[in-house]
C-alpha cells in the first residue's frame, strides 16, 4: 500500500486522482489523503496540476456524466477523509459508467454517494431556508452558515428566480460571497463583514411575515420535535420567522 | 383595519386546508420577470405543528354566507371577520417572494356574496399576479363548487394547480353537515378541470405554443373523523378519484373540532393517527401498485392502528413470502415491509454488480428492523424461527427480544 498526499483544495485531490490514475496506479493499493504540516509525514506529495483536472473531467463527462455531478457534489463537503475512496470511485466510474453509483454495496461508491447526497440535500434545503433583507439601498442580503460549500449552485438558483433585483449571498463560515447586479453572477471572498441597517419596509415586511409563520399554525397539532426533525435548529439563526421568539 | 390584522385573520382561517405542495412543474421564460417553479418543490419553512411552509396560504376573505358545521368561519360563528383586496395579495405575495419566504400563492375563500363573484375576485388575483407583476412563481387556486364553467377554465390558465375540496367523504355527511354545498356542485367541476388538463395536455403535443391548463395537476382534500364513513369507503373513494379524474393528490384533514354542534362527534384529540395510515395507504395506492381492496376488506374496512398498512397486509399473506432478494423482480420487492420505490430501485442496480448479501441490503438503505422477517439473501433467511404468524406480530410490535430472558413489563 503505498501512500499519497495532496494539498488539501478540492482541485489538488481531483489533480492527484487524475495523476494516479495516468501513471496506471492500481487504486485498490493506494491511499491518497490531505497532507498535513508535520515535518516528517510519510507519503508522496502530488502537485496540483489544472490540466490534469480538466483533462479527467471531460473524459468522465462522456463515460459517466452522472459521476461528474456526485463527485461536483462530494467536494462541496468536507472531502478530507474521502481521498482514497474518491480515487477507487473515479477508477471504477470510467470502466462502468453511470452505472457505478447503482454498486452502493461497495464502500468506497457507498461512501462517496453518501456524501454527495447530503451535500445536494443541505443545498435543497438552503434554497428554501435563505432569506434574502432588504437594505437601505434596494439591494437584498442573504446570510448563511451551511456545512457545505453550495454557494456556486445555491447563487445561480436565484440568478433565475430573483433575477429582477440586486442581491448579495454571504457564506459566514467560508468568508465567501456571491453577487447578482440584475443580468451577471459574481463570486468572490469577503474580508471583513458588517450587516448593513435594513429599509423601513423590510421591517414591516418581517413583521408580517412573523404574524403568518405564527398564525399558519394548528394549536391542537403543535409538534416542536416534528419542526426541528425537518428545520434542524442550526439553521435558525439567519430565519426572519425565528428572529425574537 | 391594518393589513398586520387581515393577515393574522385570514392566515389563520386558511390553515386548515392541508395542501402545500408546490411540486409537480417547471415553469421558466422570458415573459417573466420574477420567480420559476421547481419540479420537485421546495418547502421554506415548518411552521410550530410540524408541517411544512412552501405557500403564502391564505383566504380572500373569511366573510362566509354557509354555515358549515365542521367549519370555523361558519356564518354562526362570532369571529373576527376580513376581506382583502385583489391588490393587497398580490403586494403581500410578490414581497415575500422577494425574500424567499415562499414559493408562490395558495388562495382560497369563504363564499362571499356567491359562488361567482369569489371566485371571480380570486381569478383577478391570480391573473394580476401573471399578468401585471409577470409572476412566475406557484399558483394554487381553490375553486368555489357552484362557480361557472368560465371562470373555473380562467382559473386553470393562470394557476400552476387547481383544487376543489370534496369536504366529507360521502354524499350523506355533506348533506347533513354542509347542507349548502351539493355534492354534485364539487363533482361537476372536478371532471370539467380533469377534461381540460386532458386536453390541454393533447394540445401541447401538437403546439408547444398551447396554453397550459393546471400543468401541476388537481387536488382535492377531505374531512377525516367529523363523519361515520370506515376507511375502506375513504380509500375507494380515493382510488376511483384517483383512476376516473387523474387527480394528483388525495389529502386527509384530521378533524380538529372547533365548533360546538351537536351533528358533529366529540373527540378528545385529533385522530392523527388515523390520518397518518390513511396517507400511508394512500402511498401504496399511488406508488405501490396496491388496490383499495388489498388495503382493506368489508370485513375488516378499518386500518390497523398498531401497524403500517403494507406491514398489516404482509401479515395477512405469509404464502408471498419470503422475498428473494436477489431474484424477485422491482414489483414484487416493493410488497416487502421496509423496502420502498427507492431501495427497490437500489437493490435492482446493485444486483448488477454482485449479489446482494445482508450486509449490502443494510447499506443500500432497506429498514432491515422490519424487512428482515419478509426476506432471504441467496437462499439464506435473517430469522428462521419466526415465521409464524401470530409470533411475528408479536416480534414486529415489540422488536427484539433482550438478550437476557427477563419478565415482560406490560403495564407499569
Amino acid at each position: 500500500m503505498t501512500r499519497y498526499l495532496y494539498d488539501g483544495t478540492a482541485e489538488g485531490l481531483v489533480s492527484a486522482i487524475a495523476q494516479l490514475l495516468d501513471s496506471g496506479t492500481d487504486p485498490m493499493l493506494a491511499t491518497l489523503a490531505e497532507r498535513e504540516d508535520t515535518l516528517f509525514e510519510e507519503g508522496l506529495f502530488l502537485r496540483t496540476d489544472s490540466d490534469a483536472v480538466e483533462a479527467l473531467f471531460s473524459k468522465l463527462k462522456q463515460r459517466a456524466p452522472d459521476a461528474v455531478n456526485a463527485i461536483r457534489y462530494c467536494l462541496m463537503g468536507d472531502a478530507g477523509g474521502l481521498g482514497t475512496s474518491l480515487l477507487r470511485y473515479v477508477a471504477l466510474a470510467l470502466v462502468h459508467g453511470d452505472r457505478i453509483n447503482g454498486h452502493l454495496t461497495d464502500d468506497d461508491v457507498k461512501a462517496v454517494v453518501t456524501m454527495a447526497r447530503k451535500a445536494g440535500r443541505e443545498l435543497h434545503r438552503m434554497k428554501g431556508l435563505l432569506r434574502f433583507e432588504q437594505m437601505r439601498d434596494g439591494a437584498y442580503l442573504a446570510r448563511m452558515e451551511p456545512d457545505h460549500d453550495v454557494i456556486q449552485p445555491l447563487a445561480r438558483h436565484f440568478s433565475r428566480r430573483l433575477r429582477a433585483q440586486r442581491w448579495f449571498i454571504v457564506d459566514l463560515r467560508r468568508q465567501s460571497a456571491a453577487s447578482w447586479d440584475g443580468s451577471a453572477l459574481q463570486f468572490g471572498t469577503l474580508e471583513q463583514f458588517s450587516r448593513p441597517e435594513l429599509s423601513d419596509e423590510e421591517v414591516a415586511v418581517q413583521e408580517m411575515w412573523r404574524t403568518f409563520f405564527r398564525t399558519i399554525a394548528i394549536p391542537e397539532r403543535r409538534n416542536p420535535k416534528l419542526q426541528k426533525s425537518n428545520m434542524p435548529a442550526k439553521y435558525w439563526k439567519y430565519l426572519t420567522e425565528k428572529q425574537g421568539e | 383595519m391594518e393589513i398586520q390584522e387581515k393577515l393574522g385573520i385570514l392566515s389563520g382561517a386558511a390553515r386548515y386546508d392541508a395542501s402545500c405542495a408546490s411540486s409537480g412543474c417547471g415553469r421558466e421564460g422570458s415573459a417573466v420577470r420574477v420567480g420559476n417553479t421547481s419540479q420537485g418543490g421546495i418547502c421554506h419553512s415548518w411552521s410550530d405543528d410540524g408541517r411544512c411552509v412552501s405557500l403564502l396560504k391564505i383566504l380572500l376573505s373569511n366573510d362566509c354566507r354557509y354555515d358549515c358545521a365542521y367549519c370555523v368561519n361558519r356564518s354562526s360563528n362570532p369571529v373576527p371577520r376580513a376581506s382583502f383586496t385583489a391588490r393587497e395579495v398580490v403586494d403581500l405575495t410578490m414581497e415575500f417572494y422577494r425574500r424567499n419566504y415562499i414559493e408562490g400563492l395558495f388562495l382560497s375563500s369563504a363564499v362571499m356574496k356567491g359562488p361567482d363573484q369569489t371566485m371571480e375576485e380570486m381569478v383577478r388575483v391570480a391573473e394580476m399576479l401573471r399578468e401585471e407583476e409577470k409572476f412566475g412563481g406557484y399558483i394554487h387556486l381553490k375553486v368555489i363548487p357552484g362557480s361557472s364553467p368560465e371562470l373555473v377554465r380562467r382559473a386553470g390558465l393562470a394557476a400552476d394547480r387547481i383544487s376543489v375540496n370534496i369536504e366529507l367523504p360521502s354524499g350523506e355527511s355533506l348533506q347533513r353537515l354542509a347542507p349548502q354545498k351539493r355534492r354534485e356542485s364539487i363533482l361537476e367541476p372536478m371532471r370539467l378541470i380533469g377534461t381540460e388538463i386532458g386536453s390541454s395536455l393533447v394540445e401541447r403535443t401538437l403546439s408547444r405554443k398551447a396554453p397550459r391548463f393546471a400543468p401541476a395537476g388537481q387536488s382535492t382534500q377531505m374531512i377525516i373523523g367529523a363523519s361515520p364513513e370506515t376507511d375502506l369507503q375513504i380509500l375507494r373513494l380515493s382510488q376511483g378519484l384517483y383512476r376516473k379524474m387523474n387527480l394528483k393528490r388525495v389529502y386527509y384533514s384530521a378533524f380538529v373540532p372547533v365548533n360546538d354542534d351537536n351533528r358533529l362527534p366529540v373527540l378528545a384529540a385529533p385522530p392523527l393517527l388515523r390520518e397518518h395510515r390513511l396517507y400511508q395507504a394512500d402511498w401504496l395506492l399511488r406508488f405501490y401498485n396496491f388496490s383499495a381492496e388489498e388495503i382493506l376488506s368489508d370485513d375488516a374496512p378499518d386500518l390497523d392502528e398498531s401497524f403500517d398498512p403494507k406491514t398489516a397486509w404482509a401479515l395477512r399473506h405469509p404464502e408471498c413470502f419470503p422475498v428473494e432478494v436477489n431474484r424477485a423482480d422491482y414489483h414484487t420487492l416493493l410488497r416487502v415491509p421496509g423496502i420502498g420505490p427507492t431501495s427497490a430501485k437500489r437493490i435492482v442496480a446493485a444486483r448488477r454488480f454482485a449479489s446482494i448479501t445482508p450486509e449490502g441490503l443494510k447499506k443500500i438503505g432497506v429498514v432491515m428492523k422490519r424487512a428482515k422477517y419478509f426476506v432471504t439473501c441467496s437462499g439464506r433467511p435473517f430469522e428462521k424461527e419466526v415465521r409464524e404468524p401470530l409470533r411475528l406480530r408479536q416480534r414486529l410490535l415489540l422488536g427484539e427480544p433482550a438478550p437476557e430472558p427477563r419478565q415482560l413489563v406490560l403495564f407499569s
